[in-house]
């Protein structure tokens, strides 16, 4: 009979520790770098699109998004839907495609390639886009910067994240923001589809982020699958939420009450077998999906907490015509330290439970609000709230379910629809309200 | 007017609650969380108002009637909203409670009660501080600002950045009293806020006579002071009270 884990050491009345002290800090952790991506999309958006340059006179970049139709402001409306749905058709095979082809690679153990090519595409975003958005916006606010000196800034920034990427020596928050340097300029980029084609695109990318994660053929969860028969991690561009100080005790329940309500059974059982190694790898190997949740506090070595390691780590390298990014289902890590894993130095060190996020979501999430702002500022605010209640959601499914879920659809709907509530119906309300003075 | 004019606008607008933010809420995720889904609701029953009031656009600024007719069913609304919100935060704080019981810890404190509350309240208020303050706070960025004919004194911007000032006070703090008066059965309080709420947004009224905002804000910003007064002192005495009843026994 396993022993129980102990319970944490009775609090004095001097420091008195509520149970809202430290709930939901993963949430937080995972929605405070999709937060600072939106609004430096936003920002960039809005300072660089002023009134001279609009759309009527510069073309739309031919991308692979605007393969079969390009829209014009002259079409009518349901020329355009359905150019636009032909687009964003072409585009959804194209992903399609290029995610099969890395599952073929994967299968056959081309994985040092697959992780050099996309270091090489996270030094193409970071200069080559990175550099045309960096050029618009020297040019935009008149910075006094010449071209060699911004050309050797450029080139630094964009080696040190190549180094970044895969990297395991590097402090977590230098990673974390230049995931989030790479899905922001990814998603100015994007914003600058046309409008129809823009949103029809976002559906259709949530309608097969929902299919490739969850039907049983799915490119996305063969993936999984593959990762985690091999018990490796897969090379794709995923944001890591990890706290950077990993020293403060956490309860040993999931981060959400409704998680810990409805999965708390499952943790005793994983946590009492805590001394047997082998038999938890074992465990461990077992099937991907129903392996439980172990977030344990060790309460005697460490500080920090130990969770086991399952690699259940799955992405997608989506490829678009000049780089790569990943639409990844939102995956919960489990880590877990073992003597026999030859890596596990690194996880002493980094050991605290980390969401994973794939980077091909916050793309789109910044997308969404990227056309949003291109409207109004309230929209922007309605999709923000919308795609942030969709995260929580996803991750609040996330801790129920307990495998990988596909991050887009529930945020990419909400926020569609918020966006025409509020486009529609709620604009001419409060403007017409406020405009007036009359506010309630 | 500006840069630095529209980050002054804003900060008028949001200074209080940055702080609030900052100070209080910042440091726990939970509250960040309540926070969140609280501007969600107001949001939703904005859009569903809206929604309701649709066919009734646009309304004629000349005439008083429609316009109180439409705070008044937004008001009506919106309280109602809250009283649904104080059950859902019933619901969220017994299972918060069942969840502390599971991990052997303390339950929720009455300073926990609160501050749930505080951060429901400042959710609202910092909705309606984006919706109707910052959305048209944009233009106030540029080279030139914007008076409102019946205005002629204060520049639009300046008006509805002291207006959603009052406002987010009005809202933080009354959320606050509000749970307060629903936990106790306190009448006082249950009836405190709908009175307050709808006293400010008929002072708004005032807005639409030429001239009457001179006479509107200031009364407004009286109301916010009124409800942090009655909020300060009815969680002093909740305070003084809980501080006693603990050290008795």
């Amino acid at each position: 009979m396993p022993p129980p884990d102990d319970p944490p050491s009775t609090t004095t009345a001097a420091t008195k520790t509520s149970i809202i002290d430290s709930l939901g800090v993963e949430i937080v952790g995972v929605m405070s770098p999709v937060s600072i991506c939106m609004l430096l999309v936003v920002l960039i958006l809005t300072s660089l699109s002023s009134p001279s340059t609009t759309s009527s006179t510069s073309p739309p970049p031919v991308t692979a998004a605007t393969l079969i139709y390009v829209e014009s402001d002259s079409d009518s409306p349901s020329h355009k839907l359905l150019g636009a749905v032909l687009d964003a058709a072409a585009f959804v095979a194209l992903i399609a495609a290029a995610t099969f082809v890395l599952v073929l690679l994967y299968y056959y153990n081309f994985t040092s390639f697959l992780k050099n090519y996309l270091r090489f595409s996270v030094f193409f975003v970071l200069f080559s886009m990175g550099g045309s958005i960096m050029a618009s916006l020297l040019q935009h606010f008149s910075i006094p910067l010449d071209a060699p000196t911004s050309f050797i800034l450029l080139f630094n920034f964009a080696i040190l994240g190549v180094l970044s990427v895969f990297s395991p020596a590097v402090p977590i928050l230098l990673r974390q923001s230049y995931m989030v340097s790479v899905a922001v300029i990814v998603a100015v980029w994007f914003a600058r589809l046309p409008e129809w084609t823009t949103w029809v695109l976002l559906i259709a990318l949530a309608l097969y982020d929902l299919a490739a994660v969850l039907c049983p053929h799915g490119p996305l969860r063969i993936l999984v699958e593959l990762a985690s028969s091999r018990d490796e991690e897969l090379p794709a561009l995923v944001y890591e939420a990890r706290p950077a100080d990993s020293s403060h005790p956490v309860s040993p329940p999931a981060s959400t009450p409704v998680a810990s309500l409805g999965s708390v059974e499952m943790q005793p059982v994983s946590e009492a077998s805590n001394s047997n190694s082998s038999s938890v790898d074992e465990e461990e190997r077992s099937p991907l999906v129903s392996s439980p949740p172990v977030v344990r506090e060790n309460l005697s070595n460490f500080n920090h907490e130990q969770v086991r390691e399952s690699n259940n780590s799955n992405h997608a390298v989506v490829e678009m015509e000049t780089g790569e990014s990943e639409t990844l289902p939102l995956v919960e890590r489990e880590g877990f330290r073992s003597s026999s894993n030859s890596d596990s130095e690194f996880e002493m060190f980094d050991s605290t439970r980390g969401i994973r996020l794939g980077l091909g979501d916050f793309v789109f999430y910044s997308v969404l609000v990227g056309r949003a702002a291109m409207y109004d500022l309230m929209t922007v605010y309605a999709c923000y709230l919308a795609i942030i209640s969709g995260l929580g959601c996803t991750l609040i499914l996330l801790s129920v379910f307990r495998h990988a879920l596909p991050a887009l659809p529930i945020s990419i709907t909400l926020g569609v629809i918020f966006y025409f509530l509020t486009r529609l119906l709620m604009e001419p309300f409060v403007v017409g309200a406020s405009t007036n003075l009359v506010m309630f | 007017m500006t840069v630095a004019a529209g980050v002054g606008y804003v900060l008028i607008a949001l200074g209080p609650a940055l702080s609030l933010f900052a100070s209080v809420i910042a440091k726990k995720p939970f509250l960040i969380l309540t926070l969140l889904s609280s501007t969600l609701f107001w949001l939703i029953s904005l859009i569903i108002l809206a929604g309701a009031w649709r066919a009734f656009l646009p309304v004629k600024s000349t005439e008083l009637w429609p316009y109180s007719i439409l705070i008044l069913t937004s008001v009506g609304f919106q309280e109602g909203i809250r009283i649904g919100f104080w059950r859902l935060f019933k619901k969220m704080e017994d299972m918060l409670n069942a969840f502390a019981d599971r991990v052997s810890k303390p339950r929720l404190f009455l300073t926990d009660k609160m501050q749930l509350a505080l951060a429901g309240g400042l959710g609202h208020g910092l909705a309606h501080a984006v919706f109707f303050c910052l959305s048209l706070l944009t233009p106030a960025f540029g080279p030139a600002t914007f008076y409102v004919d019946k205005c002629p004194s204060i520049p639009f911007f300046l008006i509805s950045a002291i207006i959603a000032l009052g406002f987010v006070i009005i809202h933080t703090f009354s959320m606050v009293i509000a749970f307060n008066g629903y936990t106790e059965g306190k009448r006082k309080d249950q009836i405190f806020v709908p009175f307050a709420h709808l006293i400010a947004a008929l002072i708004t009224l005032i807005n639409l006579v030429p001239g009457g905002c001179n006479i509107g804000l200031p009364l407004l910003c009286i109301m916010a002071g009124t409800t942090l007064y009655y909020n300060w002192q009815l969680v002093w005495r909740r305070l003084t009270e809980h501080q006693t009843t603990r050290s008795s026994d």
